[in-house]
């Protein structure tokens, strides 16, 4: 079995990135890969609780992203400094996280097979 | 090796096209197989077959189109995206009820699965970023 992180990095709504990297982080886990997620920088908006996306006539993400371990991906790392930067508390989060400081995060990626969204 | 390469940026855009291109391009003659390009976010209107190159500029359509066929390389589009932007092969233009189809030859509408099944296969993944 193969390891595999997604990074999502972008902010929520401003693109589709961070819900096509969530979404990729589940293709992965129907493909039998041992998947972790990442969500550094502006990305640890996705997860924050409460998003009403229908004023963007948008899907919500933290609502899919709530749905990850039920495609079993229980390894959901934040950024540590990304959530002192945000003033986010893991108590604002829709799903149990771990943090990680980027020293960490560097070794979760070094570690995988892939690693998709890293560069972005 | 055998390489997965996924592109983000939309031709004549930024560099991530013509660089995922170029590196397609240096791998195959170093020998290495590029078994599936995936043409992902805004890179999916690279296999818009009604774009018109700017005068003196490279035809990337064309340039991919040659790569997919010299290395018999799969050139593949995330159809999610693909039609959201009007990359519509001809079974996509019937079931939309569109009035072309703007899919270029040698590209293929693809789901995200694809991409995943691809990098299962190969040794190394290459991303492209816009």
């Amino acid at each position: 079995m193969k390891n595999m992180v997604c990074v999502v990095s972008h902010a929520p709504y401003a693109s589709s990135h961070s819900l096509e990297a969530i979404e990729a982080a589940m293709v992965g886990a129907v493909f039998d890969f041992n998947v972790s997620i990442l969500f550094r920088g502006e990305g640890v908006w996705c997860l924050l609780n409460d998003q009403d996306a229908n004023l963007l006539r948008q899907r919500s993400i933290a609502k899919v992203a709530t749905a990850l371990p039920t495609y079993d991906i229980d390894k959901v790392y934040v950024c540590s400094q990304a959530m002192e930067d945000t003033g986010l508390g893991e108590a604002d989060l829709c799903v149990p996280v771990t943090q990680l400081s980027p020293e960490e995060q560097g070794r979760l990626i070094n570690d995988q097979d892939i690693a998709i969204g890293a560069q972005s | 090796m055998i390489f997965t390469v996924a592109v983000h940026g939309a031709p004549y855009a930024g560099q991530s096209n013509h660089h995922a291109l170029s590196f397609c391009n240096a791998a195959a003659d170093a020998g290495h197989l590029i078994q599936r390009v995936f043409f992902y976010h805004e890179a999916v209107t690279t296999a818009l077959n009604s774009q018109v190159p700017p005068q003196g500029e490279t035809d990337i359509v064309a340039a991919w189109q040659q790569f997919g066929v010299d290395n018999h390389v799969e050139l593949g589009v995330c159809i999610a995206n693909g039609i959201k932007r009007g990359v519509l092969s001809e079974a996509e233009r019937q079931r939309y009820e569109k009035s072309a189809a703007t899919l270029a030859d040698g590209f293929e509408l693809v789901g995200l699965g694809q991409l995943i099944d691809s990098i299962a296969n190969s040794d190394r993944y290459v991303e492209f970023p816009a």
